[in-house]
């Protein structure tokens, strides 16, 4: 799988490596990424670009996300759980 | 004082642009000297970013039906549609609009945006509907989905086959599934392929609305819109619009072949919960209507300037959106630099529109050139000559930068 990234604390989950990777470009200020790191607030990701990442999310596991659920999620964590509840549902 | 924290940050860039004498969203019409011409700034400037696509602003006959119903019919009507403001002039341009558009149920709105609260919050029951929407709408439609409280799924920009996988997994247990797009979508002047979106859609049992706020007038042999062009007019299951823009007045409408549609005057609560548009509102957009509808020499002028435009600007080398259409956009790589080409623009006496991310399709921010009928030979002489002036003391405006 992708190789660790520099600044990405270590997590085997490979749902939250994908949104790491993804996430990358964005993170202009160069922020260490962990669960707990707030898209908006820390990373000053706008909502758009969340609603593109998880867009592509969605067609690499082949689930719908609803919008509905990615405006109640702040941070990468609760991201990464709200895909797994889905994947769960749906696959 | 908690609750502007949140803001310090966004006020901080607001101030400081303010201050710079740099900010595009405070921009005062100080005086309106035509359809395409108001002070800013204490100067003559050509406007370039307005809606005013078919320059309906100061179109005699609109004026006058509109001085005639403040005569006879007052100021207001103090009431909503669905209680005490329906006069027989929205009845009237109801039935103008769904003859115009060749369908059999027209609903008129407050506005544009209250058209699409009205019809998607309206028709969307959360407990058992979806709605599907292309990822550029519009943020009426995001807000639309928000009141409805539904399920929300959202779809790539202008992809059906986005769409089909999105439809081909919904959960089985969703009833109804409403898809929403728009006609010319305002931030590119890009157009949807309404036809294979009306394909997708029905092939999977859901309903489309389409948004034509921008092409309205526009778009089509007969200005019916995208879906016109598309050949399409007949399976699109609701159309939205706008007053504000062709029209040039406020209100916006639903129109639909389904009976079903007027279920929305009980079913819709921005329908049943806002005043309705003033006597005059209604009667200059029932005149402005007839108008172009009569006119289609108005919808050629238009077309003429935007090739005309597009024609100039793609050839001073600047990185445009689309191809030609009403709306123009120039993309520049920052905000920064969009916000310094915008007021070199302004500095010209040419005012458009600035737009940054995320309120851009892309990371892109863009400088959009809105095109009107009512451009004169000489606004468009003066758009061009700061444009190619702007092409030349911006690099980054351009595709060769």
């Amino acid at each position: 799988m992708t190789a660790q990234q520099p600044g990405v604390q270590a997590d085997d989950d490979l749902v939250y490596r994908r949104i790491c990777t993804l996430l990358e470009p964005l993170n202009q200020k160069g922020v260490k990424l962990h669960r707990d790191i707030d898209l908006v607030a820390d990373l000053e990701v706008d909502s758009v670009s969340v609603l593109d990442i998880v867009m592509d999310i969605e067609d690499y596991y082949d689930i719908s996300i609803p919008v509905n659920t990615i405006s109640e999620t702040k941070t990468i964590g609760q991201l990464v759980d709200a895909i797994h509840a889905i994947k769960g549902q749906q696959s | 004082m908690s609750l502007f924290d949140k803001f310090e940050k966004t006020a901080a860039l607001y101030n400081q642009l303010s201050e710079m004498g740099k900010n595009p969203f405070t921009v005062v019409m100080e005086e309106v000297l035509g359809p395409t011409r108001a002070m800013i700034k204490g100067r003559e400037t050509v406007l370039a970013g307005t809606h005013n696509y078919l320059g309906q602003t100061f179109e005699p006959k609109a004026i006058a039906a509109a001085k005639e119903a403040l005569d006879n019919e007052g100021t207001g009507t103090t009431g909503s549609r669905f209680a005490n403001g329906t006069f027989a002039g929205h009845k009237r341009l109801e039935r103008d609009i769904a003859d115009f558009l060749g369908m059999k149920h027209c609903v008129v709105f407050s506005t544009g945006y209250v058209a699409n609260l009205g019809a998607i919050a309206g028709l969307i029951d959360p407990s058992e509907d979806a709605v599907l929407v292309d990822a550029d709408c519009h943020a009426c439609i995001y807000d639309a989905c928000s009141l409805s409280g539904a399920e929300t799924i959202r779809f790539r920009h202008n992809d059906p086959d986005s769409l089909d996988k999105r439809l081909s997994r919904l959960d089985p247990k969703f009833k109804g599934k409403l898809v929403c797009i728009e006609g010319m979508y305002s931030m590119y002047g890009d157009t949807a392929p309404v036809k294979e979106f009306v394909e997708v859609a029905h092939r999977h049992g859901a309903m489309l609305l389409v948004d034509e706020a921008h092409s309205f007038g526009v778009y089509g042999k007969t200005g019916k819109g995208v879906a016109e062009a598309e050949g399409v007019m007949d399976k699109i299951d609701f159309y939205t619009g706008t007053f504000s823009k062709a029209l040039a007045a406020i209100g916006g409408f639903v129109a639909s072949n389904h009976p079903q549609a007027e279920y929305l005057r009980f079913s819709s609560r921005p329908y049943k919960f806002t005043a309705s548009p003033s006597p005059a509102t209604i009667a200059s957009a029932g005149a402005a209507l007839k108008n172009i509808k009569e006119t289609p020499a108005i919808r050629e002028a238009l077309w003429a300037n935007a090739e005309r435009l597009h024609a100039a600007l793609t050839q001073f080398g600047l990185r445009l959106a689309s191809g030609p259409a009403p709306v123009i956009s120039v993309l520049l790589p920052t905000k920064e630099e969009a916000f310094a080409a915008w007021n070199f623009l302004l500095d010209q006496g040419v005012y458009v529109n600035m737009a940054i991310p995320p309120g851009t399709p892309g990371k892109d921010s863009l400088l959009r050139l809105a095109v009107s009928s009512a451009h004169t030979g000489d606004d468009i002489d003066q758009l061009v000559a700061a444009y190619g002036a702007m092409a030349e003391a911006f690099q980054a405006a351009r595709v060769t930068a």
